[in-house]
């Protein structure tokens, strides 16, 4: 009778020791909260007030990146007044990476114009919620990822605070995830500015070391306090971008959501991260345990072997 | 490959053809100034330089305070304000041509000490000082006002006979 | 069927037919003692197999379409809303009503509480049709499904909380094939097999607890990645996890009384008298242990409002709509759990689990799609999408029914080891003193 008993026991102990092994994969989430970017990491400072709404940088995208022809015409200023569902405005998709869009904020006379891109982010909600791994984050601060293993779940799009990753429904075949990729491949990495800065007549974006744009975002404010709200949009913003915005006019009357934690996304899932391997470790002894108690005094009836069910509770303690 | 053809294309392109010596830039005005740094996507540009000096009269609306005379900026004359013709006129011999390429923020970001850290580059500065005051004065702001696209730059826009052909699904879902 | 069992008068439920003691063929086991003629008469006879022929004529075509037009041709998923019904409902849904597995075996096989006997097999089954669907709608809900094993072989991302419940859910899966299967081997007739996963039951159960509480947890927590896009009211980033888990306690236990309830109605031909006789007392049972469950879930859910200072979104519009849910899929169910438990009272029971269900339903669609991006707008799901999903839960009940038909699941297989004398020894039961009713044995013994 003790045997059986011992049996399960040890079944129950292996899988508490399987269950353990699955746990330390979860630690590598803790890691990466105490990341703050990579230190030389690149990044791209827009100035609102600058942009003028020549949508070049959208045109520069689609060639650099080989998108499909656009709907119109990107010197087409029509698209400004283009509403989708309840009023929103263009957003990026498959086939554009980028988008301006037009704003009319009450502080200014002129319109804002706000371009839109993946904003590489010092901790990507992407990177951390995608279950193949499929999004790194290079030194140079691009958060690129690999098309060939993306398995279509679109939680990345789901994690993203900026709703930034598109994903080309239209193909039945291979739809993968569609995103600003900072011109990685073909111009990051070879020490070029991504296409969009290049192209800007306005030099509404400047690129440069993450850092340094910091220091000279602030500048910027403080040399002109008239021009700017006082603000980084992207300095702190879940746990920093590498592209970070300032604006004429309040954040939130040109497209911006300003609810945004400090924290980076994966801070609120690590209260569940935690109690995983807590769960793994715990819950085999404990169910063990009770399931010991529990048949205990079935076990004395049956077979009237107190002393092997009484031992099984003390290995299990 | 891209990158061997951009460069070379980028600096080629980024050249003044007139005003370069800071010694005729001092004595002798240029007429006419060719701007061609979008060569690739646009027709060059000739500046009428002449006209806009009759025009402004007063060269520190552009060239600052390089000119002999004060800078416009109160910001500009807490160091500016010597009044003194600067060495370097030109647009170009402060506004880099390639404000963004490795070399120029290697350099920029080595000399810690450098106040004009934050100066735009040279198209940037083109365009912002002469649409600035286009916008001021009602000058001409358009994109094709003053630029003449290529075919080149008629591909890239999806203008011209590059047009998409109109379609339905313009308006979205 | 009725009709058929009336003419013919003749159920599998043991390997040797009960009229000349010749063993079934596995044909006849599969056309349950019929020719195929009789078997095809009775299916055509049936008019739910006309409407689920309908849905199939509909849906299935859609199905392949998805396949070959993409997702775009069928679902309304955009760039703002790349989850639609698929998951809503197919994954989020279907996942905590499949709880059952777990709490029954727990209940049973932990706690040592074989008077819920009758009951475990079916929701073992619950449990792994559930979660086997939750897949499929997983799998027609995937960009590219055929890199599904691509988390456990090719790449592996194990940060993310969909990691764990990839491998938490095919581990489950596998682990609920295991448990489920001992109802397969009677029927075919391994006794071997059986054997073996009778020796591993216990460590089965409390793995499967383990790999419940996890993923259950974890498919609350997938939603703590987007804190702007949840309602708030639909959102905590410390007790998503708990919400889901507690919510699924009792989404399991009614997603049972519903299931046992539909199949005393309309298979009791199929249900042995242990099943029937026991079926009210633990109906109440299974109620108690629900409007516990539920209680406890309105209990964190306040505290979830408390911790996070929401209580000024109950005012506003979606504050209502929250409310309506908490109302009609929470306490309306403690209601009438509490008047159904007390005056034991099980058909009553039965409308309390299946207000559940509908309540465990809507709170998973409201927080995957009907709340998800308050701020944006809200996506009405495509009619192809709605077919779809439709047609899966039509494939699903058509699998439930045929599993349910045929294993051992509403009734005790009959072992003809009475006529062998030297399986007598039958070590399966030593320990196990409660499993099975003790007539095969006893009228062996009897007669030794």
């Amino acid at each position: 009778m003790s045997g059986i008993s011992r049996r399960k026991f040890l079944t129950c102990t292996l899988v508490g020791a399987g269950a353990t092994a699955l746990s330390l994969k979860t630690t590598d989430a803790f890691a990466s909260a105490k990341l703050e970017g990579y230190p030389d990491s690149m990044g791209v400072l827009v100035d609102l007030g600058r942009c003028v709404g020549c949508r070049s940088c959208e045109a520069a995208c689609n060639r650099e990146q080989h998108l499909p022809a656009p709907a119109q015409s990107f010197d087409d200023p029509s698209v400004f007044d283009q509403t989708f569902h309840n009023g929103q405005k263009r957003r990026t998709d498959e086939q554009a990476y980028t988008v301006v869009n037009r704003y009319e904020p009450t502080a200014t006379d002129q319109p804002v114009y706000r371009k839109s891109q993946c904003n590489h982010c010092n901790e990507p909600a992407c990177l951390t919620s995608c279950f193949v791994n499929a999004y790194t984050k290079t030194s140079e601060g691009a958060v690129i990822y690999n098309p060939n293993i993306c398995v279509g779940c679109r939680n990345c799009m789901i994690a993203c605070p900026f709703n930034m990753p598109a994903y080309s429904y239209s193909s039945a075949t291979n739809p993968v995830i569609k995103k600003c990729i900072f011109c990685y491949d073909t111009r990051l990495k070879n020490g070029l500015p991504p296409a969009c800065v290049e192209i800007c007549p306005q030099q509404v974006m400047t690129f440069g070391h993450r850092k340094e744009l910091i220091e000279i975002a602030h500048e910027r404010i403080k040399a002109r306090p008239d021009r700017y709200i006082d603000h980084l949009y992207g300095e702190n913003e879940v746990g920093g971008t590498s592209w970070m915005y300032l604006a004429p006019a309040p954040f939130e009357e040109v497209g911006f959501d300003t609810t945004m934690n400090n924290e980076p996304i994966i801070s609120n899932v690590k209260d569940f991260l935690g109690t995983v391997p807590m769960v793994l470790a715990i819950w085999p002894a404990l169910f063990t345990g009770f399931h010991l108690l529990a048949t205990r005094k079935h076990d004395i009836e049956q077979h009237g072997d107190d002393h092997s069910a009484h031992k099984e509770e003390e290995k299990k303690s | 490959m891209k990158i061997k053809i951009i460069i070379p294309v980028i600096i080629a392109t980024f050249v003044f053809v007139a005003g370069l010596s800071p010694l005729m830039a001092a004595t002798t005005p240029p007429a006419q100034v060719r701007i061609d740094q979008l060569s690739k996507d646009f027709e060059p540009v000739e500046f009428d330089h002449a006209s806009h000096v009759d025009m402004v009269g007063d060269c520190g609306e552009c060239h600052h305070h390089t000119t002999g005379t004060a800078s416009n900026d109160p910001d500009c004359m807490r160091c500016h304000n010597s009044g003194a013709t600067g060495e370097r006129v030109a647009c170009r011999d402060c506004h880099a041509p390639d404000p963004f390429s490795a070399d120029h923020l290697k350099t920029t970001s080595e000399d810690r000490k450098r106040y004009h850290r934050d100066l735009l580059g040279l198209k940037g500065a083109y365009h912002r000082s002469c649409t600035g005051c286009h916008e001021a004065s009602g000058g001409p702001t358009g994109c094709l006002d003053c630029h003449l696209r290529t075919e080149a730059g008629d591909a890239l826009f999806r203008a011209g006979k590059y047009t998409p052909a109109p379609t339905d699904k313009a308006a979205g879902h | 069927m009725k009709t058929h069992l009336a003419t013919h008068g003749k159920v599998v439920d043991s390997h040797k037919r009960s009229a000349d003691g010749a063993p079934w063929s596995l044909q006849e086991k599969l056309l349950l003692g019929m020719t195929p003629q009789q078997y095809i008469v009775q299916a055509v006879r049936n008019p739910f197999n006309w409407i689920l022929a309908l849905i199939f004529a509909i849906g299935l075509p859609l199905i392949a379409g998805r396949f070959f037009f993409g997702l775009n041709w069928v679902t309304h998923s955009s760039n703002d809303y790349p989850w639609g019904l698929f998951l809503g409902f197919g994954l989020f849904a279907m996942v905590p009503l499949s709880a059952s597995g777990f709490m029954l075996g727990t209940t049973v096989e932990i706690f040592g509480r074989h008077d819920f006997k009758p009951i475990e097999r079916l929701a073992l089954l619950n449990g792994l049709l559930g979660y086997l669907f939750a897949v499929i709608y997983l799998l027609v809900d995937l960009g590219q499904p055929w890199r599904l094993p691509y988390p456990m072989v090719v790449s592996f991302g194990p940060a993310a909380v969909l990691f764990l419940v990839a491998w938490h859910v095919a581990t489950y899966l596998s682990v609920q094939v295991a448990e489920v299967s001992s109802s397969f081997f009677e029927w075919i007739g391994w006794p071997a097999a059986k054997k073996f996963i009778r020796e591993i039951t216990i460590g089965l159960t409390v793995s499967g607890i383990i790999l419940s509480t996890l993923h259950q947890g974890a498919l609350g927590a997938l939603f703590t990645y987007a804190p702007g896009k949840v309602h708030p009211l639909w959102y905590s980033a410390s007790f998503q996890w708990l919400f889901f888990f507690v919510s699924a306690i009792p989404a399991g236990l009614c997603m049972v009384i519903a299931v046992s309830t539909i199949a005393r109605k309309t298979m009791a031909w199929r249900c042995d008298d242990e099943f029937k006789n026991n079926l009210d007392k633990l109906t109440i049972s299974l109620a108690k242990g629900a409007s516990m469950g539920l209680v406890t879930y309105f209990t964190i859910k306040t505290i979830g409002i408390a911790h996070d200072n929401e209580w000024g979104y109950l005012a506003t519009g979606w504050g209502a709509w929250y409310m309506v849910e908490m109302a009609f899929g929470v306490l309306l169910p403690i209601a009438v759990f509490a008047w159904a438990i007390r005056n034991k009272n099980a058909s009553l029971a039965r409308v309390g689990a299946f207000i559940t269900v509908a309540g465990i339903v809507l709170n998973r669609l409201n927080t995957a799609l009907i709340t998800f991006n308050w701020r944006l707008y809200q996506e009405i799901p495509h009619w192809r999408e709605v077919i779809i999903s439709l047609t899966i839960f039509a494939i699903y009940i058509v699998t439930y029914r045929f599993i349910l038909y045929r294993l051992p699941i509403l009734y005790e297989w009959k072992e003809e080891k009475v006529l062998v004398p030297e399986t007598v020894n039958e070590p399966v039961r030593i320990h196990e003193p409660y499993q099975g009713s003790p007539e095969p044995v006893a009228s062996y013994r009897t007669s030794e």
